[in-house]
């Protein structure tokens, strides 16, 4: 499989001159199974430029597939999604996979952001079949020949994890997440950050356990992972509510799963490219000898997994 | 009146070092006026770092007042608005006129925003600074930090774009982005509202050549620039709301052309600047 990244950037797009090497789009990947329809990985303003291409191809005709997990429906991992050319040509198919929700259909969800106060382009309007699967905490499918299956993140609103195992290959993307220690983030808004060292409802912690766990099972000989590190260790410790990770608690899950390679993903808006290559450096020195290796993903890059074509 | 740019983009932002130089924020222009208050024209990603050099001053410490002015609540026109650093802090204050039947209406399509499934915010009761909602009386003027603003409505596909004409001094600015003219042109109100204009800011989305193919998008060409700012007699236009996929060098050709299509209408007098993030006029 070939795992491309489209966008890196976590909260709000950020163009500019400091942010030209690891690029200034928000979420998207895509893994691409070998003779296989494109499985993305969210819809951040990345997705745009994975539009342009696939419609070079089959897109192009109105004969394309592809399938969008979504982890969450958070702006920055779904404003790209009105801006993806296939869904402008009649004939081409999106699945869309997101977390089933109590209160309101996932079609519902993504069609307020296309009404009309917000965009000139109802998404009912768009000439591609889009269709809608709402998935269950832990469920596993099949998308052709690769085997997804996913887990829930500490997050607000509840965001999850998926695994895409295929060609002999296996990419786990795990964003957004706050790590699972110092406070359970689902549907409540917190206002204001724990207290330093308070004790964890018991339930609570009981939760966190569970979803550490079932991260690090799903995480588990990966070949790659893709992990939520927007925050500096400062940063988390003023803002843990925000429900993002520091590079120490992908490197911890990383370790404790055994996987092949862990990406930084998720980079903070305000991140310069040279503080972004500070944060790899320190992450490769405190890896030294370690078993896998560790990369800052950026905008473009492409990493061939498993068997080759 | 001292006019900066912060985001100068259409539709969606456009990071990548091929809009390095003109910027790939989406729209937000900031109005500093004679007494030094402040205006603020739209809320793109711009608003972003507006944003981070407004907490140095009075809005870093809750102390901040400003005049928020948006034409319309198309994403590209709001996406700042929850990384707007000084809305966070209590003790700012901040008055939104803009483009809605109501001013409770305009709250809701704000509110929307903050919409659990799409923010971490959950509501706009979270911010923590003061936000009052104005819906605007198209064509009558009102008063913002010693500046007479008026605006009037322009098509923009299937909804309306309010265009703003700033007035202090006797100098006159008017931000005019995300407008579709009909076949027949611009009508005899909003030419009106840009009749003279010291600055006049206008949507130069596409090449005529582009526009066709998406007419219905509702946004001009420079071609269609050219022509409101003969028409109206401004004396300087800026062009504005540049098409994601234009790099800098489309830019460049775009100004270029503009710049012909206005001497062919008999403009040569008028001043062309195509706008910058970064850039600053002075009225």
């Amino acid at each position: 499989m070939k795992v491309r990244f489209w966008g890196v950037r976590g909260s709000i797009p950020v163009p500019g001159r400091t942010t030209n090497r690891y690029g200034g789009n928000t979420s998207c990947v895509e893994v691409r199974p070998r003779g296989g329809a494109p499985i993305i990985i969210d819809a951040g303003t990345g997705i745009r430029h994975l539009g342009k291409l696939l419609m070079q191809d089959a897109f192009g005709d109105g004969r394309g597939t592809a399938h969008l997990l979504i982890s969450h429906t958070h702006w920055d991992h779904i404003q790209g999604l009105p801006f993806f050319s296939p869904l402008y040509k009649r004939g081409n198919t999106l699945h869309v996979f997101a977390r089933q929700r109590d209160d309101t259909h996932l079609r519902a969800v993504f069609e307020s952001q296309t009404e009309e106060a917000y965009f000139p382009v109802p998404m009912a309007s768009l000439k591609a079949d889009i269709r809608f699967h709402e998935l269950m905490e832990g469920q596993q499918f099949e998308l052709g020949t690769a085997k997804i299956t996913c887990t829930r993140l500490n997050h607000p609103w509840i965001a999850i994890a998926y695994r895409v195992d295929v060609d002999g290959a296996s990419v786990v993307y795990a964003s957004d997440t706050a790590p699972f220690r110092d406070i359970l983030l689902e549907h409540e808004f917190v206002a204001k950050p724990p207290t330093s060292g308070a004790s964890l409802d018991p339930a609570d912690a009981a939760k966190l356990a569970a979803m550490r766990e079932g991260l690090v099972r799903l995480c588990q000989g990966v070949d790659l992972l893709i992990y939520d590190t927007q925050f500096t260790i400062d940063e988390y410790r003023s803002r843990p509510h925000w429900g993002h990770s520091t590079p120490d608690d992908a490197i911890e899950i990383a370790t404790e799963a055994n996987v092949g390679m862990l990406a930084l993903y998720h980079h903070a808006p305000a991140r310069t490219d040279e503080q972004q290559d500070l944060i790899l450096q320190e992450c490769r020195i405190k890896l030294a000898g370690a078993p896998f290796e560790v990369l800052a993903a950026y905008e473009g890059l492409e990493l061939t997994l498993g068997e080759e074509d | 009146m001292r006019i900066t740019f912060w985001g100068v983009r259409g539709s969606i932002p456009a990071p990548g070092p091929e809009t390095n130089r003109y910027g790939g924020n989406t729209a937000c222009v900031s109005v500093t006026t004679a007494r030094g208050e402040l205006i603020i024209i739209d809320m793109g990603t711009g608003l972003v770092p507006l944003g981070a050099h407004l907490l140095q001053s009075g809005f870093g410490k809750g102390e901040g007042q400003a005049t928020l002015l948006l034409s319309h609540s198309h994403w590209d026109h709001i996406q700042g608005f929850p990384f707007f650093p000084p809305v966070f802090i209590p003790g700012n204050q901040f008055v939104l006129h803009g483009n809605a039947k109501s001013a409770s209406m305009l709250e809701g399509i704000l509110e929307g925003q903050m919409n659990p499934h799409f923010s971490p915010l959950y509501t706009l009761k979270n911010l923590g600074a003061a936000i009052e909602f104005r819906s605007v009386t198209r064509g009558a003027y009102f008063d913002a930090g010693g500046v007479r603003v008026c605006a009037q409505a322009n098509p923009h596909g299937n909804i309306t774009a309010l265009a703003f004409r700033l007035e202090e001094d006797g100098k006159s600015f008017v931000y005019a982005s995300d407008v579709g003219y009909p076949d027949e042109g611009p009508g005899d109100a909003i030419i009106e509202l840009y009749r003279d204009a010291d600055v006049l800011l206008h949507d130069c989305t596409y090449t005529p050549e582009d526009q066709a193919t998406r007419r219905n998008r509702g946004f001009s060409s420079y071609a269609d620039a050219a022509a409101a700012a003969v028409r109206a007699n401004a004396k300087h236009l800026v062009m504005f709301h540049y098409d994601q996929d234009y790099t800098d060098d489309d830019v460049d050709r775009l100004s270029e052309r503009c710049r012909a299509e206005l001497n062919r209408l008999g403009g040569e007098s008028i001043q062309l600047t195509p706008a910058a993030e970064g850039m600053t006029l002075e009225l």
